[in-house]
């Protein structure tokens, strides 16, 4: 039987988003999700897709985005852990980098270690900077924790030994110890998951990797058998947060590295259907009700940070580097002490939600404030009624009055100041890591993006903006055109200049072969894989490194000087400065593997016309002005239809605000483009 | 649509003070990731602001700040106010740039060099761009010019009064040839003067772009507004405190040469919407570097008043207006040259804040916080590395957070006027000849108290190298972390030398000592006091201490009546 059909489905807080994509184009579909236990509503989706015609036999894909692993991190609902570490350093993973979590807050509470201190044990030994062993490793102290652990209710166990990512027979011996002495759980050791200079940053990650592998080692164990009961010969491949798919048995052994599944997978989806725009430089903003998701796409692919944070914690693993802020449709307005407006970052949320749902709101949020400018239907909103007065009087009594304004200032003013949040937030993941936003295209979705994103790009200098045509289940849709990625590294400090090209050579091939093996293993033939080298270079003295691509093949010295030349460039653009003449040093090497995918052709059939007239002529505001606008309904644009701002598009899933003097048109994927 | 105040109206105001903080954080995430040593990398030791320049060029006030270190901040206004009355900006062009650290010119200390850079659109001026950095070696007696045993200024390393570091966008290669003539480690401090200087250039090009896009007298109206705006909120939170007076003493233990117990006596008067406080009574200066610039006192000031309000209240000029600071001239809090200060701004700072909280809790006893360790144990290395190049490492070390109302203080943490960062064993050890023996908590240190005071910690550094000088400049060795509500004090700090042949001794807070390959030094920082009576703790918390390891049986019983038996 023929296997092409490739199913992604994306467990959201609300729903499950099904994708099934065959030769035909895509198909999307909706269950209810199942908090609870996750994997019940992906096996709905499952069968909501059979029932839709899919034969289960067919499908030779499936992509899984996940939230398991990042809610059991922020609701502390982690296994049972213990820690084995060097000596003298049981505590060095709860003090962190001893920094308080705010300066002024006398009542501010430290993040919860993920082990106990109890139950963080010493080994005696002791390498040196250079994987020298300073110290032997002491065997009878390291059975006797081993000992110890087997007779605790610890289920997962994390080894983490200074300067283990120079060399890791000590950790490896560890490991092999407490098998014989009969620990039968879950191991992690720091030379594995991370093997990168800074002990801390490594043991964390390394311990809440422990944490977190018996919960998805349960949850994916449940979820494969279920999709095998349901017939589906496709193995299940889980979303990575650095905007990569892997297979299930290896995301078993790395949770870690799934902490911003989802996002990272919506990141993907929007990535791509702008690159079917031919827009491969693109700025993502995803906005719903409590937050807004921002990020930078390079060249088509998500940018990847490894300084990136998960509540609390920093988790130092390459994660598509989305940078978050409580803005949302559902955040509050209200006036502070100084009579400033301020918007957030308290939030009505879904529940009671803004006043405008008639769920029992009374605070006015930025929906609301929408609401009174019109942009979106003062009619009816989820199919109730609004009562557009409540809104109104809210507004009024919140916003208007103690500011001195009339009741529409003061909501333009309302979404004037969450577009200052939100711009602050899009300058952080572009300006800020040196991109300029006027070469990017912004994409905007979640149910509150598309009404800002317009007036944002203005702000930014930003040329367009993408509204995509199935923003809902854009996360669903990362899933089925994301490559395969895997993504070593490894530190070795050392002057460059000692860096023997040919020891370098090898050290590459050898993380090559790993990871071909592991991409064979997933299904990807040589001819399906891509391999990138890098490596991380810093001028000798200073803590912070450039990543520096490095030629494939047999290296000589000749290459060793283009990197270091490139290095030089680099930090020139980046920085303002370089200098040549000063030493540069070698701080971690780096292997990108990806398994290559072919992408499915999104469907051209949009229905609608090339020159839709207006559904409806309201009054909203927008820009400056107050006027008649039309407004359009979105599965009324056919592709190559234009429209001339100020105008409104309604959608099934958001509403798009065209400013005055903006053209919008639907590309030939169904995507609305905006242009100032 | 209305006005607030300067022409400005309630939205115009938000959305540019959210420009102007978006510019200062800018510049912080340019100079962290373009500095050199780790002191600013990895510590971030540093602090970015933006200021407007009022008063005929007389004086600059603080708009908007990247928050790091709240010691740089509040101290940073006097710098930039020094520079520009060196260097009045209409005399500046673009491109050029001033650089000074001298305390008696609005600095706080020798290391922590600040650059000044004039923000010029079409000639005019729009605002100065402004950071402060710390820097590992600034000369003088001892590497890392942290010394504790300086007597006078002089000693303590190079100072630098308002000098333009670069002129029109170039670099003034006699001044870089002076200052890097006078430090040990002179290629790292160029590449950290560069950090500096690339910061401001990262502010100078974002308030061109916000200049272009909303017009000159809009942004200067604006940053006038956003100070006048923080002064109305500031104002309206002193409201909310009891008028009358309340009187605070806390003491320093010594200034390293003799003279011991240096008091800190604060008179607190709120009257009204404004704040006085007075440090009449306080110890005169002394011979040893615990002298506080006033710029230091002013900013530790700021910082209490800040957490006893409405923390929310945006940071600049406007929110210090209702603040009176009478400091004696020739006092500690007001140290006059040529007084040895590094301490200063490393454990003055933190003194005034425990004497300005604990003044505030007698005022308002349900913000009342037990002191926290009150120190920054501050740590210098300095020697010559394995081939022959000298090197000056420094580092602070965290202690124990007070208890507070509901919650126990947090462990080995930085408190009040310090939030510099660790340097990873990792890290220390590839760049320098020293190694992390350990690094933990010190069990039962915190006071005890219905919730107990914050672990203070624990930190083994073994030098690899001979003949280096070790300098520890530390206090609350002798006078602990007070509690309050009926909290025992937290544990003083107790440090430790131990040699290579086995030799173990006691070292004092202010110490310098030559260490050899295989000598240890062992730093123990003091815990936070606790917050009420240590009787009414919750079993289970008892229970849980116990568990972790973090308190014995035998403290269990006598301090908590706790009934070690029952827990199994």
């Amino acid at each position: 039987m023929v296997t092409d059909v490739r199913l992604g489905v994306d467990v959201g807080g609300t729903f499950t988003d099904v994708v099934v994509a065959d030769g035909d184009g895509i198909t999307v579909l909706k269950v209810p999700s199942t908090p609870e236990s996750p994997d019940e509503g992906v096996l709905d989706g499952v069968t909501a897709a059979v029932d839709a015609g899919v034969d289960p036999r067919t499908v030779g894909f499936f992509a899984h985005g996940t939230t398991v692993a990042t809610n059991a991190l922020l609701e502390r609902e982690w296994a049972e852990t213990a820690l084995v570490t060097t000596e003298g350093f049981r505590d060095a993973v709860a003090i962190g980098r001893q920094t308080r979590p705010d300066l002024y807050d006398l009542h501010a509470q430290p993040p919860s270690p993920i082990v106990r201190r109890d139950r963080r044990f010493e080994v005696a030994e002791r390498l040196g900077r250079r994987g020298e062993v300073i110290e032997p490793f002491d065997e009878d102290d390291a059975r006797a924790v081993a000992r110890t652990i087997r007779e605790s209710d610890a289920e997962s166990v994390a080894v983490a030994f200074v300067f283990a990512f120079e060399n890791d027979a000590h950790e490896r011996r560890m490991a092999e110890i407490l098998r014989e002495e009969g620990v039968d759980g879950d191991l992690s050791l720091s030379s594995e998951v991370l093997p990168e200079i800074r002990e801390y940053e490594r043991t964390l990650v390394t311990s809440i990797n422990a944490a977190l592998k018996p919960v998805l080692n349960r949850y994916l164990g449940r979820l494969e058998d279920g999709v095998a009961d349901a017939g589906v010969p496709a193995s299940v491949t889980v979303m990575q947060s650095n905007g990569g798919v892997a297979s299930a048995a290896a995301t078993r052994e790395r949770p870690v590295d799934t902490l911003l599944s989802g996002p990272a997978a919506g990141v993907r989806g929007a990535a791509h259907v702008a690159g079917e725009g031919g827009y491969d430089d693109v700025l993502t903003m995803d906005m719903g009700g409590t937050s807004c998701d921002v990020s930078l796409v390079r060249d088509g692919d998500p940018v990847v940070t490894t300084e990136g944070q998960v509540g609390d914690y920093p988790v130092t693993v390459p994660m598509v580097d989305i940078h978050t802020i409580g803005a949302g449709g559902g955040s509050i307005a209200w006036v502070d002490g100084g009579g400033s407006l301020r918007v957030g970052p308290r939030s009505a949320g879904a529940d009671p939600g803004p006043i405008c749902y008639g769920h029992g709101g009374t605070d006015p949020t930025v929906t609301d404030a929408h609401l009174l400018l019109g942009r979106i239907d003062p009619g009816t909103f989820f199919q109730r009624s609004v009562d557009e007065a409540a809104v109104r009087e809210a507004v009024r009594e919140s916003v208007a009055d103690p500011l001195g304004l009339d009741v529409k200032a003061a909501a333009r003013g309302i979404v004037d100041v969450a577009n200052a949040n939100m711009e602050r937030a899009l300058r952080v993941v572009s300006v800020e890591r040196g991109h300029d936003p006027r070469g990017f295209t912004l994409v905007a979705y979640g149910g509150a993006g598309p009404l800002h994103a317009a007036e944002l790009a203005e702000k930014l200098g930003v040329p367009r903006v993408v509204v995509p045509k199935s923003a809902g289940v854009l996360s669903a849709l990362g899933l089925l055109i994301s490559d395969a990625v895997h993504e070593e590294g490894v530190s070795a400090v050392r002057p460059w200049a000692e860096v023997d090209p040919a020891e370098l050579t090898t050290r590459f091939d050898r993380l090559e072969a790993e990871t071909a093996e592991r991409l064979e293993a997933e299904g990807f033939p040589s001819a399906r894989q891509r391999i990138e080298r890098a490596v991380d270079l810093r001028y000798r003295g200073q803590s912070f490194d450039l990543r520096v691509e490095v030629p494939e093949g047999s290296l000589g010295q000749r290459n060793l000087t283009a990197v270091a030349d490139r290095f030089h460039d680099r930090h020139e653009r980046r920085y303002g400065h370089a200098t040549p003449e000063e030493p540069v040093e070698l701080v971690t090497i780096r292997l990108r593997a990806r398994g290559i995918v072919d992408p499915p052709a999104l469907s051209t059939d949009h229905g609608g016309t090339v020159d839709p007239d207006p559904r409806t002529v309201r009054r909203a505001t927008i820009g400056g002005t107050t006027d008649q606008t039309p407004v359009y309904d979105r599965s009324a644009l056919g592709p190559e239809a234009t429209l001339d701002g100020p105008a409104v598009i309604e959608g099934a899933e958001s509403t798009a605000v065209v400013p005055s003097g903006a053209n919008a048109r639907v590309d030939d994927v169904g995507n609305v483009v905006i242009e100032p | 649509m209305s006005e607030t105040g300067n022409g400005i109206d309630p939205v115009t105001l938000e959305v540019l003070r959210n420009a102007c903080i978006a510019v200062a954080e800018e510049m912080n995430a340019t100079l962290v990731r373009t500095g050199y040593s780790p002191n600013i990398k990895d510590r971030r030791d540093c602090s970015c602001a933006l200021f407007d320049v009022v008063n005929g060029e007389k004086g600059a006030e603080l708009i908007s700040q990247a928050e790091n270190i709240p010691v740089h901040l509040g101290a940073m206004p006097y710098s930039v106010t020094a520079a520009i009355e060196a260097f009045p900006p209409s005399s500046l062009s673009p491109g050029d740039a001033i650089l000074l650290n001298d305390p008696f010119h609005g600095g706080a200390h020798l290391p922590d060099m600040t650059l000044v850079t004039p923000v010029f659109v079409d000639d005019e001026l729009v605002a100065v761009a402004a950071n402060r950095a710390h820097h590992a070696d600034v000369g003088g007696a001892q590497a890392g010019s942290v010394a504790a045993d300086s007597t006078d200024i002089y000693q303590e390393g190079l100072r630098v009064p308002p000098v333009k570091l670069y002129d029109g966008g170039n670099p003034v290669e006699d001044v870089f040839d002076l200052l890097l003539t006078n430090v040990r480690t002179p290629e790292e401090r160029r590449g950290d003067f560069r950090a500096q200087r690339a910061a401001n250039r990262t502010a100078v090009d974002r308030l061109r772009e916000l200049v272009a896009r909303r017009g000159l007298d809009t942004v200067r109206a604006a940053t006038t507004e956003i100070k006048a705006y923080a002064e109305r909120r500031i104002r309206a939170e002193i409201q909310k405190l009891s008028d009358g007076t309340v009187r605070f003493e806390d003491y320093l233990d010594d200034d390293g040469l003799g003279h011991e117990d240096l008091r800190i006596a604060v008179a607190v008067t709120v009257d009204g919407d404004r704040v006085v406080v007075d440090f009449e009574g306080t110890s005169d200066e002394v011979a040893g570097p615990i002298n506080a610039p006033l710029a230091v006192t002013a900013s530790a000031t700021y910082h209490a008043v800040r957490c006893v309000t409405d923390p929310d209240v945006p940071p600049n000029a406007g929110t210090y207006r209702p603040v009176e600071i009478r400091a004696p001239a020739g006092s500690i809090v007001n140290a006059q040259p040529p007084s040895a200060v590094v301490g200063g701004n490393l454990e003055v700072s933190q003194r005034v804040v425990d004497a300005l909280l604990g003044a505030f809790g007698l005022e308002a006893p349900e913000r009342a916080v037990a002191a926290g360790q009150g120190t920054m144990n501050s740590v210098t290395f300095g020697g010559a590395d394995r081939e022959g190049e000298p090197f000056a490492f420094y580092e602070t070390v965290g202690g124990g957070f007070g208890g507070r109302a509901g919650a126990d203080g947090m462990d080995g943490v930085h408190v009040h006027m310090s939030n510099t960062r660790n340097t990873p064993a990792e890290v220390l050890e590839t760049t320098y000849p020293l190694r992390i023996r350990r690094y933990e908590y010190r069990p039962e240190s915190g006071g005890a108290g219905e919730f107990r005071g914050g672990l203070g910690l624990r930190r083994d550094i073994e030098v690899l190298t001979d003949d280096v000088v070790f300098s520890l400049l530390a206090d609350r060795r002798r006078h602990r972390p007070y509690g309050v509500a009926g909290g025992d004090p937290g544990s003083a700090g107790a440090d430790r030398l131990v040699r290579a042949n086995g030799d173990e001794t006691g070292i004092a807070g202010k110490a310098t000592h030559d260490l050899n390959a295989g000598d240890v030094v062992s730093v123990r920082t003091p815990g936070g006091g606790g917050f009420g009576d240590p009787t009414d703790r919750d079993a289970a918390a008892v229970a849980r201490d116990l568990r972790l390891g973090t308190l014995s049986a035998a403290v269990a019983r006598a301090v908590y009546g706790h009934d070690v038996d029952s827990d199994g």
